[in-house]
């Protein structure tokens, strides 16, 4: 095969036209799948304005700060007027423990079988401290018939 | 085929400009052009349609990544087929198994192209379905420098000096790769087309 005849190959199939390029057109051609489709034009999509995502979830947001008020101020409600705040018993514990660490008892509301006896000869003692005997005896007399058996302390 | 002239270039380099300033419509309408001829020249180059589907978002991924960058220096076909060269020479560096298993005289590389849907394929034009099958077969057997010159030739219509450009080569070295490869492509073909080449056959 000469060598001469190459360039003129070569000038035909340039010049366009020629049987080969003909062939070639000729044949099937397979695209590109459509999946790849999507993922270079959505790629292709500016983040900042491109997409229809980031505004709608804009939209959403005063609703969902709404909606968190709202669960918190339920929250808040709840602890401060909840079933655990209405407790009956819960109350009065708190203004027996406030009456006798404010001051000393001058006549226990509570009966004396409600009374610890060790938390009551300590009251007696700090009535006793504070320079009120009388009340300090009243308040023996009456811890002895609560608690008749009681050992009390020496330093009682 | 894609055979585009000047006046079609300079409106694809205006559409990549208006898509490089945030028109992404312009960009579309790009890839609606393009998408075609780079998905069959990746995949005839690579013989591998797994890594064309790559290859061809690696492209498109590179074009959108460096678009704020984008000068019109040259053609846009100039433009995106080079980036589609560098993938692909990339890809041969990276896969050098790939080149082991498919060696370029192969007789089952063609096997590695896939099949043509059958409504493009007519039964009944058997000996054109057969002629079709031997051409991509003997493009897919020619050695990858001539195999790529072909393809950029037949899918972009580019003159030998752009595929020169694209290829990083001198303009000689791309003619003469382009000048074998269509001297093979030729001679593999010339047993098919002339009749007494033809294996025997009867048809009903």
């Amino acid at each position: 095969m000469p060598d001469e005849r190459i360039p003129d190959e070569l000038d035909d199939y340039l010049r366009g036209g020629s049987a080969l390029s003909g062939q070639y057109k000729r044949e099937s051609s397979p695209p590109p799948p459509h999946a790849l489709d999507r993922m270079v034009l959505e790629a292709a999509r500016p983040a900042p304005f491109g997409s229809k995502r980031p505004f709608k979830h804009q939209s959403l947001a005063p609703l969902a700060f709404a909606a968190s008020v709202l669960l918190s101020l339920a929250l808040v409600l709840a602890i401060i007027f909840g079933p655990q705040a209405k407790k009956p018993d819960d109350k009065p514990r708190v203004m027996q423990v406030r009456m006798f660490k404010s001051e000393p008892p001058r006549a226990s509301p509570v009966s004396a079988r409600e009374r610890n006896p060790a938390a009551w000869l300590a009251d007696i003692s700090a009535l006793r401290r504070a320079g009120h005997r009388a009340e300090a005896d009243v308040e023996m007399r009456r811890f002895r018939s609560a608690y008749p058996d009681y050992i009390i302390p020496i330093n009682e | 085929m894609l055979q585009l002239k000047m006046d079609n270039q300079d409106h694809d380099a205006g559409l990549m400009l208006r898509y490089r300033d945030g028109d992404t419509a312009a960009f579309a309408a790009l890839y609606a052009h393009y998408k075609g001829p780079l998905y069959r020249y990746l995949l005839r180059h690579v013989r591998n349609a797994g890594a064309a589907a790559d290859l061809f978002q690696e492209v498109w991924s590179h074009l959108i990544a460096t678009r704020a960058r984008y000068e019109p220096r040259a053609k846009f076909a100039t433009f995106l087929f080079h980036i589609a060269h560098n993938c692909a020479i990339d890809f041969f560096r990276r896969d050098l198994n790939l080149r082991r298993a498919i060696p370029s005289h192969d007789p089952d590389a063609q096997l590695l192209e896939p099949e043509v849907p059958e409504h493009q394929r007519p039964d009944r034009v058997a000996e054109f379905a057969e002629q079709q099958s031997a051409l991509l077969a003997a493009v897919a057997a020619l050695p990858q420098e001539q195999r790529e010159a072909f393809l950029l030739r037949e899918e972009t219509g580019l003159t030998v000096e752009e595929i020169a450009r694209i290829t990083d080569v001198p303009v000689e070295t791309a003619k003469s790769r382009l000048r074998y490869a269509v001297r093979k492509l030729k001679d593999s073909l010339r047993p098919i087309q002339e009749p007494e080449a033809l294996p025997l056959r009867t048809y009903a």
